[in-house]
């Protein structure tokens, strides 16, 4: 297990861990956006920047996103050196000026000293920041139905052709994992609707309550190898299901 | 095996020797890119039915070729007459038969041949061009010399010899060994020693393990890559085959940028050709080693000349570039290892195993091994293509082998390392081009472009062209990069409208260093180059903008107006020239300009030869019309 | 997104796709391939090729959108290029852009109405000694001069010289 040290403080952490995984077992505060538990580490706010070095280094720092830095035995973490620090304001600052509304923005701005931005305001606000969480989580659940289309300060989160994508499911994993809730849904126990696109709710045979889509539960039916009658009753129907089984089993009165 | 193999190649040198026995003497028509464009096609097509209808091949063994890029680019289309090492320059489809009538009869066509640009002098051979004479062929030593599209012309010029000589009478480990001698480092710009980055590759576990040609080539201003790629892919080949053998790889990728179809065209041709004599494809030559090469091409993204965006690239995906804290060398294409090496590297490594390390170290500077092809263009006499021992001086490049400055004007800077660089300016002259000197002095080496630049360029101009380049190149994946350009082009765009804040080279260099350190990948790292070597050798020229609305070299529209003077002698050239008509009058009486019409474009102030035209501020313009309206 | 005349012939894109092997790695040379025969990506084709090489049709919009050889609009006839490579700038190219655009009518990236021309912005072409270059269909002009401009649309197929 490599032991390292961050601010100071020594710790172990198992063999491939990123140094962000370090730092939080420290108990050492590092800024993110872009990542999360559910998805692999992506390396793209460029918030969670670090300056790193090694004794056989003599003296000489490397700036490095924590997220994606592999731990090793002898590293040398600094979370708050000068340079940091700036590059922090600098992202800050700049997605301020991108999306000058938005809450969370305006928060982690604020803790680094910036109340308003020093650059030019986005005439035209947005909360999503690119952080590409959102295409991320679609990737990762083997959907695919948002991408990233277009580059550079043209980019955005967009279905194909900008039209209802065909593949979304309705799962809503992406609205979820949205830092900024940027991605917009409606949903009640008929219907649902996200990027456009309409789906049929599944309502449980037991309590009539919705939980997913029929097309969500199509899809998991047919890449699990889960019967498609698993989706027939919502979660808290199939425990009391169980429940009364077992109470059945046990012959309990 | 050994013997097999040696001889089995010995033969197929014998066989290209003899296909070439018969030609006493070779038209070499340059057909690179720059000659294309001015009809090189044509005009090799020209040759070829001339020297048919006299049967010039049989009678005297004459023969045409189409080849590579002969250098001289300024001064195409470009015909060399070999042996006997006859320049012809701008060569016309009508000068033909006079070449060729010559030719047979042992002379040379006197006003046809290079012309110096200063003396006026008209120069036959090669050698004694000045242009020509300082250079020092060795990664182009087959360009302009070889039909590329003819193995059997490569293979009697030497090419595959260092295959055989890798193959059969190296280890993997003295190949590695020998590269680490010359010292050569890439070719593509951050200057990486090769032979270290083979040795990481060889030890590290994973397989396939795939070796890689970057001929993405974006830096504006060079085509030094293009030229090997369509004038000498064998050269390419070869190098990959070596590195292959190296490193303990069988499958390779040569990654051609988009915009370059016929480098695609001959590297597929070369790769076909080759694969027939065995030369590539499984057991090469009988060694047991198999190799075997794919091209793909680039769609159209300049990120992708980044190693990481590269190999996303192949792998049909987009350009995004990844953090490299793991090396591609242990994690590359497909999570491989894998070695990506510039195409200029590759083409150095044959000549390298044949002649032995030491011969290529023994030329260049302590830390810069060996010889680079650069692209010297812009505003210079001689632009072209050329190949000097590290250590020369940039002095010497500009003025020496380019000629000078055209059309009297005066030396400004000197741009090297593309997007990624920075501007060289007069009193940094002196200094010899090696990758430290360059990056000390605020630029890098980057892939061999050198836009000359002189006093009619501006450098806050210079600096935002870049930048807009790379807002149109940047993935967007990263904050610093995809925001702090877009930031950063507004802040130019201040400037050079004249409405900047006097604070505003303050947080241009804030966002610089953001910038620098906080970026995913080198295109954003070094996004702030231009902007930061132009601030720090043209200061002054800034400060003009800003504080004094004025742009020193008459370039940015928004802050300059043109007039016609009272020496105006009514020559009349600045009629032509003008784009929107705003100059009138008749030939041999003064012109004038009507300012309404004038967009401020200065074509008639770098057309005019008596100096009748001035440029300056135009707020003084408007100062006067306010002054005309008062004084109504 | 631009109105998409309903591609009903699928034959070349399958034509296309029967060539290389059905994986992601062959994206870029097919998209490439369909670009050149259709003169832009019409979305049926994209969605023909999400099928068979088995790439959610997401990232194949995503990398339709990110490549600039790739339109997924359709284009002019004729595609009008100007070099901006750094050696074409300092000689005058921003002046060619803004002389061919008030000639046409259009802005770099844009198509005349009667889908006769595209004029694009192009990166280095290579042909720096002959600087500023633009590209006609497939004919270059180097040396290019704004005041000729109308000339260069007219001709075609000829050479600046020879």
């Amino acid at each position: 297990m490599p032991k390292l040290t961050i601010d100071g403080k020594s710790v172990e952490v198992r063999e491939g861990a990123f140094v962000l995984e370090a730092a939080r077992k420290a108990g050492v505060d590092i800024p993110t956006l872009c990542h999360h538990e559910a998805v692999e580490p992506w390396g793209g706010c460029r918030l969670c920047m670090v300056d790193v070095t090694f004794d056989h280094w003599d003296g000489w720092y490397k700036c490095v996103a924590a997220c994606l830095y592999p731990v090793a035995e002898g590293l040398i973490v600094k979370t708050r050196t000068e340079r940091v620090m700036n590059v922090r304001k600098v992202v800050l600052d700049l997605l301020l000026a991108r999306s000058p509304e938005t809450p969370l923005i305006q928060k982690l701005a604020a803790e680094h000293g910036i109340k308003q931005t020093s650059f030019v305001p986005n005439d035209e606000p947005t909360d999503c920041i690119l952080c590409g969480l959102c295409t991320r989580i679609c990737d990762h659940l083997g959907i695919s139905a948002i991408s990233a289309v277009d580059r550079g300060i043209g980019r955005e989160i967009a279905p194909p052709f900008h039209e209802p994508p065909p593949d979304c499911i309705g799962c809503l994993a992406c609205a979820e994992i949205c830092p900024t809730d940027h991605i917009k849904y409606k949903t009640n126990d008929f219907t649902r609707e996200i990027w456009g696109k309409s789906f049929e709710m599944l309502r449980c045979s037991r309590c009539g309550k919705a939980h997913i889509t029929v097309a969500q539960a199509d899809f998991f039916a047919g890449r699990n190898g889960v019967p498609r009658s698993y989706f027939e009753l919502c979660d808290e129907c199939k425990r009391k299901e169980h429940a009364d089984l077992f109470a059945r089993l046990g012959g309990s009165p | 095996m050994r013997t097999e193999g040696i001889a089995r190649f010995e033969a197929l040198k014998e066989e290209a020797q003899a296909r070439v026995a018969a030609r006493k003497r070779e038209i070499l028509v340059c057909c690179g890119t720059g000659c294309r464009a001015r009809g090189a096609l044509e005009l090799a097509d020209r040759f070829a039915d001339e020297v048919t209808k006299r049967g010039l091949e049989a009678s005297v063994g004459l023969y045409t070729k189409r080849v590579g890029c002969h250098g001289c680019c300024e001064q195409g289309p470009l015909v060399i007459v070999s042996p006997d090492d006859v320049l012809y320059a701008k060569v016309r489809k009508a000068h033909v038969s006079k070449i060729l009538d010559a030719v047979v009869a042992g002379e040379v066509v006197e006003k046809l041949l290079y012309k110096d640009p200063d003396s006026g002098e008209r120069i036959a051979h090669v050698a004694d061009i000045p242009f020509y004479k300082y250079q020092t062929k060795y990664v182009l030593r087959n360009v302009g010399k070889i039909d590329p599209t003819d193995i059997h012309d490569a293979l009697a010029h030497g090419a595959y010899q260092g295959v055989v000589k890798a193959l059969f009478e190296m280890t993997p480990e003295e190949v590695i060994e020998e590269v680490r001698i010359s010292g050569l480092r890439g070719r593509g710009g951050a200057g990486f020693a090769t032979a270290r980055k083979w040795a990481a590759c060889r030890k590290a576990e994973g397989s396939p393990k795939y070796v890689l040609c970057n001929g993405d080539e974006g830096d504006p201003g060079a085509f030094e890559d293009a030229s090997l790629m369509e004038g000498d892919p064998h050269a390419v080949l070869e190098g990959m085959i070596i590195g292959a053998y190296a490193v303990g790889s069988s499958e390779g990728y040569i990654y051609v940028r988009d915009e370059y179809p016929v480098a695609v065209k001959h590297l597929q041709r070369a790769i076909d050709q080759a694969r027939e004599l065995g030369l590539l494809g499984e057991d090469i030559l009988g060694s047991g080693v198999s190799f075997d090469i794919r091209i793909s091409r680039g769609g159209g993204a300049f990120v992708c000349g980044e190693s990481s965006a590269l190999m996303r690239s192949i792998e049909g995906k987009v350009g995004e570039p990844r953090a490299k804290y793991v090396h591609a060398t242990d994690r590359g294409l497909w999570d491989r290892p894998t070695v990506l090496n510039n195409v200029e590297t590759w083409a150095t490594i044959g000549k390298l195993i044949v002649e032995g390390g030491a011969t290529f170290a023994s030329m260049g500077t302590e830390k810069s091994k060996g010889t680079k092809a650069f692209t010297l263009v812009g505003k210079v006499k001689n632009t072209g293509l050329i190949e000097l021992p590290m250590g020369t001086t940039l002095r010497h490049i500009v003025f020496d082998i380019g000629g000078g400055m055209p059309k009297g004007r005066s030396f400004k800077a000197v741009q090297t390392g593309g997007p990624s660089g920075g501007c060289v300016p007069a009193d940094l002259l002196d200094a010899p081009v090696d990758y430290e000197v360059l990056t000390e002095a605020g630029s890098m080496m980057g892939s061999g472009g050198m836009i000359v630049m002189d006093d009619r360029t501006c450098m806050v101009n210079v600096a935002r062209y870049f930048l807009n380049f790379l807002i149109e190149e940047s993935c967007g994946k990263c904050v610093p990069c995809r925001e702090g350009l877009k930031q950063m082009q507004l802040m130019y765009d201040d400037i050079l409208e004249g409405r900047a804040d006097p604070d505003i080279l303050d947080r241009i260099e804030a966002l610089s260093a953001g910038m620098k350190v906080g970026s995913l990948c080198d295109l954003g790292r070094s996004a702030p180059n231009p902007v930061l070597s132009t601030l720090r050798h043209f200061r002054a020229e800034y400060e003009a903008h800003i504080q004094e609305h004025r742009c020193p070299a008459g370039v940015c529209r928004e802050l300059t107006a043109f007039e016609i003077l009272d020496n105006c002698d009514g020559c009349h050239l600045c009629v032509p020239a003008c784009p929107t008509s705003a100059i009138s009058g008749k030939p041999k009486t003064l012109h004038t300009l009507d300012q309404d019409l004038c967009i401020s474009c200065g074509a008639c102030f770098d057309v005019c030869p008596t100096g009748a035209i001035r440029h300056f501020p135009k707020r003084e313009l408007k100062e006067r019309n306010a002054h005309a309206e008062t004084d109504h | 997104m631009a109105e998409q005349s309903p591609c009903t012939d699928m034959a070349p894109v399958d034509d296309i796709l029967s060539s290389y092997p059905r994986e992601e790695a062959s994206l870029i040379q097919v998209l490439q391939d369909v670009q050149r025969v259709y003169n832009y990506l019409p979305c049926e084709a994209l969605t023909r090729v999400s099928e068979v090489l088995g790439v959610p049709l997401a990232k194949v919009f995503s990398v339709s959108t990110f490549y600039k050889a790739f339109s997924i609009e359709p284009q002019g006839k004729v595609t009008v290029k100007v070099c901006m490579g750094t050696a074409c700038h300092i000689r005058g190219a921003p002046q060619l852009v803004d002389e061919l655009s008030r000639t046409l009518g259009i802005a770099p990236g844009e198509t005349t109405p009667d889908l006769e021309f595209t004029l694009k912005t192009v990166n280095c072409v290579g042909a720096c000694a002959m600087a500023p270059v633009m590209i006609v269909g497939e004919t270059y002009h180097g040396n290019a001069m704004p005041a000729k401009v109308s000339s260069y649309l007219g001709k075609k197929g000829v050479t600046d010289e020879n």
